[in-house]
């Protein structure tokens, strides 16, 4: 029997589907302490005075884990990358988004976890605020973070994402019409059934298991490794099995935290977080400003775009500056498109950090480009199949940063949805493939534009 | 008062691996004294069925029925390294790599089942567990033999290990855009039909339809990327018309904290959904696969959105497409503003979400 391309059953759907499956909740260690945290109720402060000494005292109190307990405070998402920190583990002087882990404590339960939490006396002073990414390049915009309100370590120490190609000015002057529009995806949440959730054991050789929910055992094992400074050897990720996680638990939400209570109490730790906290603390999907406006021919060529894009990193970087980056590479879509500007700017505001999120940097740039190119093609009273059809990538086109498509099937997709809405398409559009481009399909502005599929 | 149907097509791309690449998967795989195989990667499985999918490669690779695959990803002393799922790499990228340590368990199997039926391995392949030279199938050993011969009579584990990395893709100038290699890998095409009826009365937006093309390169399991794409499909209406973290956006105000206050999908919010699978077999991919588990709720959200258009006659632009902001588009179509400004060959819309009107001049953003 064939294997691959066979409906065989998923090789753990009988343990889903009966609860049988052991999910890091499940799994019981004797002597587990529980754990919460001290999270900023405000979207921005400056933050003196932390003084967690009573809440320590309390009974039942094991650990308490501030700043000062965290042998490497800052580590990025995206330092393997070369790309620098930004974020401390715990907030040291400032916060700059509500619910910003500021202690986490390990006790006996979780009411006396609560307690404890009650105990840790703080003082903020609030500092006004930055939330809409259109205002933060004013000169009077709230500061939002040291590196200023946008991401300033693009190559070149650059503080945008740019992509240029060919000549956006000839293409406006040559268009019979321009369009321009503005998309504005939201944040979401991922919620994923099982929330965030971690187990830590400290063994008595010293190494540390980490039950976790990752989608990435090695990536938040080295995140550990990292802040707690140690070598791979001490800790053991146990996963794999995840309940949910649409790209929210590629962050590495609980485990350094619970890594270090474990050592401080050397006594195993458990932080599952509630509902409400997987809501309103939890990293989201970025919600997105993007605004486009296209150069077309009246026959429904697209000559040019200029884009730009202010991607709502919240009051951190973690992966935003990746994610606008692969957002920038497919701004054209599945489309040829010869002129391009674009400029991306990563800006911060004081909300709950960003991050991946299932089509991480493209989902946005799908629901822009896809909804402006319908709206060009009600403009020029053209059928929508057809626009994109004529434009749409064939072997031998090539990619905003000029990489060479060798397998593109737009063309067939396309055509496969209109027949599959028994929609008729005109003669010369049906005949349509994905080969390279010749004849009426290779217009003046696309002719210099066309690579050699054979050197990729 | 009444409900208007509209019909919205949306088309897209979506690349398989990290952007950029650079994103390591390996694995290694035994057998055991009885020829069964135990498969050790560490790729989560997150629910999108990677372990299942990998299993399926392996079994093929190797040529032994999915039953006898063990796949064990639970841990970090055992599992080689994996980058993790997500980037819709776990297929693309890690299946790559079980298939190549497959690929070298299979070699080492025809090694020893060469020694013992005295034939070249390369004159052996393996069908259903058993090992059979190729043109004369009665000369034959089953897997479990040779996997004995080699504990019991050569002292030899039978193992391989695979690894799949491909090379970081650099920005050599970053003023352009340039790179000096693919930054992706096998290129994934869809597209989207949706049929709404808007409500004008209330401003409901109901999702009645979605008809979905995707080249998924090789179905490796039918079900399962039926499953992605059908799951994908009701994120992407929960993107489309329900979810929101911030309802007053940018405002932080009013969170919802609890399912109550938060709109995810429900069952009653399914469309009927139609799905056609391409296969366009990807170069680089395990059996010419693709990763298709992101991309599968991009193209809905811009499909709904031109179906409302279609329906009603107003464009929204702003996620979700909430009865207050239907309400409100149709409103100002009535009161005769929400038009585009038409300026010689420029049609401006949605001036009013523009930096250009809230911000205080710090940035701009114009055609010419």
């Amino acid at each position: 029997m064939k294997a691959v391309g066979a409906r065989v059953p998923r090789y753990d759907g009988i343990e889903h589907v009966t609860g049988r499956t052991v999910y890091v909740d499940d799994v019981k260690a004797p002597g587990t302490l529980w754990v919460k945290a001290l999270r900023s109720p405000v979207d921005s402060a400056t933050m003196t005075g932390l003084d967690v000494s009573k809440a320590e005292s309390l009974p039942g109190v094991h650990a308490v884990v501030t700043w000062e307990d965290v042998p490497l405070l800052e580590y990025g998402h995206l330092s393997a990358l070369g790309i620098p920190a930004d974020e401390p583990l715990l907030a040291k002087d400032e916060v700059r988004y509500k619910g910003q882990p500021i202690a986490v404590v390990a006790a006996e339960d979780e009411d006396t976890a609560r307690a404890a939490v009650e105990a840790i006396s703080v003082d903020f002073e609030e500092r006004p605020a930055l939330y809409d990414v259109r205002k933060a390049f004013d000169e009077d915009a709230p500061k939002v973070h040291h590196w200023g309100n946008w991401y300033p370590h693009f190559e070149g120490e650059m503080d945008c994402r740019q992509i240029r190609k060919g000549s956006v000015t000839d293409a406006f002057e040559q268009a019979d019409l321009i369009v321009q529009g503005v998309y504005r995806p939201a944040a979401i949440e991922h919620v994923p059934l099982e929330t965030q959730v971690c187990l830590v054991v400290p063994e008595a050789n010293g190494r540390l298991t980490i039950y976790s929910c990752t989608q990435a055992l090695y990536f938040s094992m080295g995140v550990v490794a990292a802040h707690l400074q140690l070598p791979l050897n001490k800790l053991k990720v146990v996963g794999g099995t995840v309940g949910g996680g649409f790209g929210g638990k590629v962050d590495t939400a609980t485990e350094t935290l619970c890594s270090l209570l474990a050592l401080k109490s050397g006594r195993p730790v458990k932080w599952r977080w509630t509902r409400e906290e997987e809501f309103l603390c939890s990293s989201t999907r970025a919600p997105w400003h993007m605004e486009i406006a296209d150069a077309v021919t009246k026959d429904g060529w697209i000559l040019g775009r200029k884009m730009l894009t202010l991607h709502d990193s919240g009051a951190y970087a973690r992966f935003s500056p990746y994610g606008l980056t692969k957002h920038s590479f497919h701004h054209t879509g599945a489309y040829t498109i010869p002129n391009l500007e674009f400029d991306g700017y990563v800006v911060f505001t004081n909300r709950v950090p960003t991050t991946a999120m299932r089509g991480f940097g493209v989902t946005s740039v799908s629901f822009a480009t896809e909804t402006h190119l319908t709206r060009v093609a009600h403009e020029l009273g053209l059928d929508p199949y057809e626009v994109r059809l004529r434009n749409a990538n064939r072997i031998g086109d090539t990619s905003p940063n000029r990489i060479v498509y060798t397998d593109p099937s737009i063309v067939p997709v396309v055509k496969a949805l209109a027949g599959g809405m028994d929609n008729e398409l005109a003669p010369e559009y049906a005949a349509m493939s994905r080969e390279q481009r010749s004849g009426e399909l290779l217009p003046e502005h696309l002719v210099g534009q066309l690579g050699n599929p054979e050197d990729h | 008062m009444a409900v208007h149907n509209g019909r919205g097509i949306a088309a897209i791309e979506y690349p398989t691996g990290m952007n950029q690449n650079g994103d390591p998967s390996q694995a290694w795989i035994k057998l055991k004294p009885d020829g069964r195989v135990d498969v050790f990667a560490g790729t989560s499985d997150i629910g999108n069925g990677s372990k299942t999918i990998q299993s399926q490669i392996v079994a093929e690779t190797i040529g032994v029925p999915y039953e006898w695959i063990t796949y064990d990803n639970s841990n970090t002393d055992s599992s080689p390294v994996c980058t993790g799922t997500f980037a819709s790499r776990a297929t693309f990228v890690a299946g790559k790599a079980v298939e190549k340590a497959a690929e070298r368990v299979r070699e080492r199997i025809l090694e020893i089942a060469g020694k013992e039926l005295e034939i070249d391995p390369g004159d052996l392949e393996i069908v259903d567990g058993e090992v059979l030279a190729k043109g004369a199938p009665q000369k034959k050993i089953a897997v479990p033999d040779v996997a004995a011969a080699a504990t019991w009579t050569y002292g030899e584990l039978i193992t391989g290990t695979g690894a799949q990395l491909k090379a970081y893709s650099a920005i050599t100038d970053p003023a352009t855009g340039e790179v000096d290699s693919p930054p992706h890998s096998a290129i994934s095409y869809a597209a989207c039909a949706a049929e709404v009826e808007v409500d004008d009365e209330t401003g409901t937006v109901r999702v009645t339809r979605l008809v979905q093309v995707y080249d998924v390169g090789l179905a490796v399991n039918p079900t399962l990327v039926e499953g992605q794409i059908e799951g994908g499909a009701i994120q992407g209406l929960g993107l489309g018309v329900l979810e929101e973290c911030y309802p007053y956006y940018p405002s932080v105000e009013h969170r919802g904290g609890q399912f109550g206050s938060y709109l995810a999908p429900g069952i009653e919010d399914l469309p009927q959904i139609d799905t056609i699978i391409i296969e366009n077999p990807s170069a680089d991919g395990p059996y010419g696969a693709k990763g298709i588990g992101e991309m599968a709720n991009n193209a809905q959200p811009p499909a709904i959105a031109s179906a409302v258009y279609d329906a009603i006659g107003v464009w929204v632009t702003e996620l979700p497409i909430t009865p207050e902001r239907v309400l409100r588009a149709l409103e100002a179509k009535e009161n005769g503003a929400g038009e585009p400004t038409r300026d010689g060959k420029t049609v401006v819309f949605d001036s009013e979400l523009s930096v250009n009107a809230v911000s205080g001049g710090g940035m701009t953003f114009d055609a010419a």
